[in-house]
């Protein structure tokens, strides 16, 4: 949308401009504190006042995140986790997302409603018999432990989006295809799919984001500590009585930077994903 | 945005003329295309939610293994209606959830209208934006902490610079201000989802209606009252319907100040006893009796939902 601007009166622009710094001040604040922290020594942290600025950069907090915890291997695992956790939704979501877009089903309506009622499913109330279930076909402590709830939980989401991605897709383009001599799954392949490309990596963004944010399933079905994920992982700095703080803000940093670069690469695939499904948060 | 697209999707079904021969493929094909979907969500959230609802009429404790498993109908419920600590994350949970959805829609507006004026900054307000949504709810919890530090937290330095207070707060071992914060917290990380629905929505406002009205001599302010905002009504729905349901499944923020400041009974929320309930004190029974009763009142507001959405399509 790059209209020219309307034109503003003074306090209009003033209003905005305010606005504006509010709201990238306030979105970036935390993040850079957490920054700021990460780098400090703990004696300047132990200042009130609070000292802004670090005396110098202090990156010895950075090196003790990896050998205080195998961050390391919880930033591999988060990785692989959430990777296929985002490949096995869409692979699902894709044809689902397809079959009620596009094909003539009966109750169309009240499938769309069923994928939104999934979507409002409280985890923390599956969290004991899902647990029981991963025990039951010993899957705690492994990858497909953490995958399959994963993928299910953000399928709805997949779907929701893919959805409206597809049905965005001018049926005509299809039909040409397939009086041209095309089969049904040829018009999929060579048009709807190369045409759908934004609404898929839209899609596998948003279960990227929820898998690698996580917290309460990885808690309690990946207890052992070569098994941990990041989200899990940042806070097993602490102790009984003690916060270690710039540790801890280095191990928040190193856990939020994918999600940071993602953010600052993909922001147009993030807002259209978000605008068109009203999604969970 | 989701529910105008929805109702025009309707309309663009085209009424194809159906080949009869061809219906049984184009249904087979459907089948085969929604099942491993339909499995998925089966296996993984159905089955164990209708275990939940079987669960919660038998007692099962694992701190008491030889009381086994015997079937005790609606007892947890009677159990759940009068424990104190249950009515109390009730009450926890909807008093969070509505300082917390109505913060998110106070400061969400606000922000949309922001991130939606053209600008130079608008991909770093779009990234702002979207900074609190995408940040792992763990993470938000333990910044969030930091900052409302009793000794050193920045909040503290700040009301103390400004005259505002003389003493540092001790933000979350004081039950009223830990609920403040934890207030903050929650309305910092979700106003970004009400803010980006309603971009949404003005994204779909074609600008000639707002710009009609002010040449009819409506200032900015009449015209974001009287044209904008009865427009976005169904962003907002979608908005508060998805904020609700989240705002009564809230769980990692709290239980993330709770290991800060271990006594909080404030800031029990109905997730957080769930889940102390299920892996602390290993009361699977009694757990999925208060499971059942969380999952009744989201599914309750996906009820709203889905009346509302269908309400427009019709």
């Amino acid at each position: 949308m790059d209209e020219p601007a309307p034109r503003l009166t003074l306090p209009e622009r003033l209003g905005r401009s305010l606005a504006l710094i509010a709201l990238i001040v306030g979105g970036f604040f935390p993040f850079v504190w957490m920054l700021l922290t990460s780098v400090k020594t703990e004696g300047e942290l132990q200042k009130f006042p609070v000292q802004y600025l670090p005396g110098s950069l202090n990156f010895a907090n950075y090196a003790q995140v990896f050998t205080q915890q195998p961050f390391a291997r919880f930033f591999f695992n988060s990785l692989t986790v959430s990777l296929l956790s985002t490949v096995l939704a869409i692979v699902v979501a894709a044809p689902a997302a397809y079959a009620l877009s596009r094909l003539n089903i009966r109750g169309r309506g009240l499938l769309l409603t069923l994928v939104v009622a999934f979507s409002m499913f409280p985890v923390v109330s599956l969290l004991v018999p899902l647990f029981r279930l991963m025990r039951g076909v010993h899957l705690l402590n492994s990858y497909p432990a953490l995958i399959l709830p994963y993928a299910a939980l953000s399928l709805p989401v997949a779907i929701l989006t893919l959805v409206a991605f597809f049905s965005a897709i001018p049926r005509d383009l299809e039909a040409a295809a397939m009086v041209d001599g095309s089969s049904r799954v040829g018009a999929l392949t060579r048009v709807v799919l190369p045409l759908s490309a934004p609404g898929v990596v839209t899609a596998a963004l948003l279960v990227f984001v929820n898998s690698w944010n996580e917290f309460l399933l990885a808690l309690s079905f990946n207890t052992r500590l070569d098994m941990r994920t990041v989200s899990v992982g940042v806070t097993l700095y602490q102790g009984e009585f003690a916060f270690p703080w710039p540790l801890i803000a280095a191990a928040v940093v190193i856990a939020t930077v994918p999600i940071v670069i993602l953010i600052a690469v993909f922001q147009k695939r993030f807002v259209a994903g978000l605008t068109a499904g009203g999604v969970k948060a | 945005m989701a529910q105008p697209t929805r109702s025009q999707r309707l309309h663009l079904q085209p009424s194809a003329p159906r080949r009869s021969r061809r219906e049984p493929s184009e249904r087979l094909l459907a089948f085969l295309l929604l099942l491993p979907a339909a499995l998925l969500l089966c296996g993984v959230l159905l089955f164990p939610m209708l275990t939940t609802l079987r669960d919660s009429v038998f007692a099962n404790k694992l701190t008491e293994p030889w009381a086994g498993t015997p079937f005790v109908g609606l007892k947890q419920y009677a159990q759940m209606i009068h424990d104190p600590r249950f009515l109390q994350a009730l009450r926890n949970t909807l008093f969070f959830g509505v300082l917390t959805v109505g913060g998110s829609f106070l400061v969400g507006i606000p922000m949309a209208l922001a991130a939606h004026t053209p600008s130079r900054v608008r991909g770093l307000a779009r990234v702002a934006l979207l900074l609190p949504w995408a940040m792992p709810p763990v993470i938000t919890g333990l910044i969030f902490a930091w900052l409302f530090n009793g000794q050193y937290g920045v909040v503290n330095d700040l009301l103390v610079r400004t005259g505002a207070v003389h003493e540092p707060l001790r933000w979350l071992s004081t039950p009223g201000l830990a609920v403040v914060a934890l207030v903050i917290t929650v309305v910092w990380k979700t106003s970004s989802f009400v803010a980006l629905i309603v971009l949404g929505g003005l994204q779909g406002i074609p600008r000639d209606l707002t710009e009609a009205a002010q040449v009819d001599g409506a200032t900015r302010v009449q015209s974001f009252f009287r044209v904008i905002l009865p427009l976005l009504g169904p962003s907002l729905a979608v908005a508060f319907i998805f904020r609700a349901i989240s705002a009564v499944q809230v769980f990692d923020i709290p239980y993330t100040f709770i290991q800060q400041a271990p006594a909080q009974g404030l800031l029990e929320t109905l997730g957080v006893y769930i889940y102390r309930t299920s892996i602390e004190f290993l009361d699977f029974g009694y757990a999925a009796t208060l499971s059942g009763a969380l999952f009744s009142v989201s599914l309750g507001i996906t009820a709203l939902y889905v009346r509302f959405v269908r309400g427009g399509e019709g």
